[in-house]
């Protein structure tokens, strides 16, 4: 038992430090701009630059449109499937996985290809029909984290006996969706909603296939032209993710606090 | 009794439905039209093009065009690549897995790894380079200091962070994680009394782990694994801002080729995405087989 | 020279004292239970004996040999838990041959003991099932016969039977006790359950608060409790005080009514004190009886139709007593609200101290 704690040490070790050099290095490289002297340089030159802004925010609003989308979408599904057509959940679990196994790449090459200027649908001819297909395709590649998160939260409240109980008390389904799915699976919702976020945020390969001028594509033109300032980016998003993610942890904690009073 | 009977009569069905039909299917209409539209239909063009001239007639000339040594040097390193950084994210990340939570650490580590990891399994891409270049880069602070406290110089012993190394290294920081979070519901699952029951017959350590646990893991294990690889094979990001285009990967190429436009012929990007497909696809097939036959034991 | 010895085990949780001087010895061959409410500390003994607490002062011998320092491994000890924790990956010849395999006998060796095991068990064609197939009584038998077949010393019982429904409960609780007597193995089980306790147990080790309160057998335990607590958590008890009017005789008086119960002759109490009596449903009768018993009159309360019993609640001044009456299809069966008179044999009346 002794020897297995110090082995457990060593290798937590080893890992704390493969994971948190890289963190420490990008923040240290990001404050080298100014040569012999730490400074934060890198920083105010990312962030007076206008660019910076233009792309931050128009990932921002993409990513919480996304959001809404991707909730439109999943949320109701999630909820008539599990309550009236559960034979059909393998396959739309099976439909959500499937932007796990084809790589965005892939599916975004296939909305050049669908969507260009000559088709029926030629989303790709307009600025805002290209922005509408990219957040199409951030809905795509978050939905197997969204259906996920939704699909668990209703599970954890078996939705079949409550809405039986709620309409034998005479509720309405407005009041069944509003006052009781909702609030059980909210926290659920919050965690695919920040999840989604910190993916959409970063992005790359979609945005710059598509041409649009997104965070993704910045950092990476940064990198190819700034020596520090993409550390500084890095290090920005980094803590975006960080927020997202401390969020949803939050969040857990909380319902954790709530649903044990079951 | 009343709540029973009340259910019954309570309106489920629609007036308007006829005997043995619903239109609860209706309810999963907005889904499906959305799942067609942005990924099975871009799938299937991708799928058709691939078999089909620029006229629109059925070819396999697309399909031989894949067998250029370019690409298929791309697709080796690629699925090279992809097969090394998701057995090492799988095998360390286990390591690290049983270490937070079977390994007698304090009960905040595990709960620190687990949302670390969280954090690092969404950190893939462009911040991921730009974290390596500053680590292990030319002016990395970890090339620095071994270079001035210990003399060592990374690049005169071979390495290059701008490598098929240094991205397998780069891929572990977001594999890793994502097998911890796969991976600790399979762990906590282990019962406490399998192993006192191995132990009291006399099975105790890596006898357990060989005889009970890792049999009983093994249908996560495969399943992580083939997410692993499909997940190193699709990444684009992380490799096109750390390399540039200078290692050459069938995600960058395809990335070059639909950047460029102005192919030879476009339809081997078809080709070349149908590829990307066909591999990820043959991995979970691979792995739907292996575990039906790993699962035997479950319901 | 007893088979399995436990000598004055203690084991503390920090500062929680889960266990206090237990003494236990258990002969060859014995079946013993240890019977208590929930954290009473019967599973840590238990567990002490398997290896897996280690306890923090204290002996524990098997066959002369002081096992204290050894690992669960090294102690050839059989273990069955609550939860069966069959091994979900192995069939049920798999989970069976699992301690001989790691000991590395012979496959043939191998295949007649799971052979063996599973006749023994009653379940000769199930051994390429997997657990999740079976039902709870059959993976708990495949359980015992998992840990038999490494012909351990002595077999632990961790509330082998709590999981299960009433009816398999019973069937296997005798099939347990079975297979015992045939391998005459010395076994330790571990229960909350009264009944369960002193059905199949030779002796029973009642626990409260981490210690024995008594060690004796079913009779003993249920006739002559040694403790209140004894009294109370095995088998139903109507309590009640009485003062002592005539030590010498034993007298007491109850509501009034003055009781003479040769076995408080011997007690030395003295003139005037208050004793606390009880007396077991079924040493109450409805309806007189000549001398020496005792007649009381009563009110019926309460009826509960049992089966085979009829459990009467009726209050006799200020107290309040359950009857046990067996039931016969040709009388009527009592009233609430009836007066009646219930009787009672002052040699059944038990003292508690």
């Amino acid at each position: 038992m002794k020897q297995g704690t110090f082995w457990s040490w060593v290798v937590f070790i080893a890992g704390a430090i493969y994971f948190f050099l890289p963190l420490i290095a990008t923040f240290e490289f990001s404050m080298r701009a100014r040569r012999g002297v730490y400074s934060f340089d890198a920083y105010r030159s990312v962030l007076a630059d206008p660019q910076f802004r233009d792309t931050l925010s128009y990932s921002v609003v993409l990513a919480l449109l996304t959001i809404v989308l991707g909730l439109a979408i999943v949320t109701p599904t999630a909820f008539w499937v599990r309550l009236k057509l559960p034979r059909l959940r393998p396959y739309i679990e099976f439909i959500t996985l499937l932007p796990l196994v084809i790589p965005p790449i892939v599916i975004v090459f296939g909305y050049i290809r669908l969507y260009n200027t000559a088709s029926y649908l030629p989303l790709t001819g307009s600025l805002r029909g290209t922005d509408f297909l990219l957040m199409c395709g951030y809905a795509t590649l978050s939905l197997p984290y969204m259906y996920r998160a939704v699909d668990t939260g209703l599970r954890s409240i078996d939705l079949v006996t409550m809405t039986e109980a709620a309409q034998s008390l005479g509720a309405s389904w407005t009041t069944i969706i509003l006052r009781l799915v909702l609030p059980n699976v909210l926290v659920a919702i919050l965690s695919g909603a920040f999840l989604t976020f910190a993916i959409v945020i970063g992005e790359y390969v979609l945005a710059a296939l598509l041409n649009r001028p997104a965070f993704g594509p910045y950092m990476v033109w940064m990198g190819g032209n700034r020596a520090y300032e993409p550390a500084a980016l890095a290090v920005i998003a980094f803590a975006i993710t960080w927020a997202c993610m401390g969020l949803i942890q939050l969040l857990t904690r909380f319902q954790k606090h709530t649903s044990k009073k079951r | 009794m009343t709540i029973a009977s009340h259910t019954d009569t309570s309106p489920r069905r629609s007036p308007l439905a006829l005997p043995g039909w619903s239109w609860n299917w209706l309810g999963v209409v907005p889904f499906a039209l959305f799942a067609l539209l942005f990924l099975i239909l871009p799938t299937i063009q991708i799928v058709f093009g691939a078999f089909r001239t620029p006229e629109g007639d059925i070819t396999l000339r697309n399909i031989a065009g894949l067998m250029e040594p370019n690409i298929l040097h791309a697709a080796w390193v690629s699925i090279k690549l992809s097969l090394i950084s998701a057995l090492g994210g799988c095998i360390i990340g286990l390591g690290l897995a049983i270490a937070v939570i079977r390994g007698g650490l304090p009960s905040v580590l595990r709960d620190a790894t687990m949302t670390f990891s969280g954090v690092a399994s969404n950190f893939a891409g462009v911040p991921l380079a730009f974290a390596f270049i500053a680590t292990l880069g030319r002016l990395g602070i970890v090339t620095l200091l071994l270079r001035d406290l210990l003399g060592i110089n990374l690049s005169a012993l071979g390495f290059n962070l701008i490598s098929f190394t240094g991205l397998t290294l780069a891929y572990l920081y977001f594999q890793i994680p994502l097998m911890l979070l796969i991976i600790a519901p399979a762990l906590d699952g282990l019962k406490r009394e399998w192993r006192e029951a191995a132990e009291s017959l006399g099975a105790e350590g890596i006898e357990y782990w060989r005889r009970v646990a890792l049999p009983v893991l093994w249908p996560s294990l495969l399943g992580t694994f083939a997410l692993l690889f499909a997940n190193a094979f699709g990444a684009v990001a992380t490799a096109m801002a750390l390399t540039g285009s200078s290692l050459s990967i069938i995600p960058i190429i395809l990335f070059a080729q639909i950047r460029g436009d102005v192919l030879q012929d476009p339809h081997l990007g078809y080709a070349i995405a149908f590829g990307m497909i066909a591999i990820t696809g043959i991995a979970n097939l691979i792995y739907i087989i292996l575990r039906s036959r790993a699962e035997r034991w479950l319901k | 020279m007893a088979f399995l010895q436990l000598k004055s085990l203690i084991k503390s949780f920090g500062p929680v004292r889960v266990v206090q001087e237990f003494n236990l010895d258990v002969a060859r061959g014995e079946f013993v239970s240890l019977l208590g409410p929930s954290g009473c500390g019967k599973t840590t003994v238990l567990r002490m004996v398997a290896g897996f607490e280690s306890p923090t002062s204290g002996q524990i011998i098997i066959d002369g040999a002081d096992v204290t320092g050894l690992r669960p491994s090294q102690r050839n000890v059989g273990l069955v838990f609550q939860s069966y924790a069959l091994f979900p990956n192995l069939t049920v010849a798999g989970n069976i041959a699992f301690g001989l395999k790691v000991a590395r006998k012979p496959s043939d060796e191998i295949a007649t003991r799971v052979k063996d095991m599973l006749k023994l068990i009653g379940l000769p064609d199930l051994g390429e099932r997997y657990p999740f197939e079976l039902s709870g009584g059959q993976q708990q038998r495949v359980a015992l016969a998992r840990a038999l077949a490494v012909r351990p010393r002595v077999l632990l019982l961790d509330e082998p039977l709590s999981a299960l429904d009433a009816k398999i409960r019973v069937s296997l609780r005798d099939q347990i006790r079975d297979i015992q007597r045939e391998l005459g193995i010395t076994t330790i089980f571990v229960t909350h359950d009264q009944e369960e306790a002193l059905s199949i147990s030779d002796r029973v080790v009642v626990m409260n608060k981490g210690r024995a309160d008594q060690i004796g057998t079913p009779h003993e335990i249920y006739n002559k409790p040694k403790t209140e607590f004894v009294a109370n958590f095995v088998g139903t008890l109507n309590a009640f005080t009485a003062v002592v009017t005539h030590a010498a005789k034993g007298t007491i008086k109850v509501n009034d009514t003055a009781i003479t119960v040769p076995h408080l002759r011997e007690m030395q109490l003295t003139n005037g004190a208050q004793v606390k009596l009880g007396l077991r449903p079924e040493a109450l009768h409805v309806g007189k009886q000549p001398a020496p018993a005792t007649n009381l009159p009563a009110t019926v309360e309460d009826v509960h139709f049992l089966g085979s019993v009829i459990r009467l609640r009726v209050r006799l001044g200020d107290e309040v007593m359950s009857i046990d009456t067996f039931n016969r299809s040709t009388e009527k069966p009592p009233v609430i609200g009836g007066k009646t008179t219930i009787s009672l044999n002052p040699t059944d009346l038990i003292l508690i101290q």
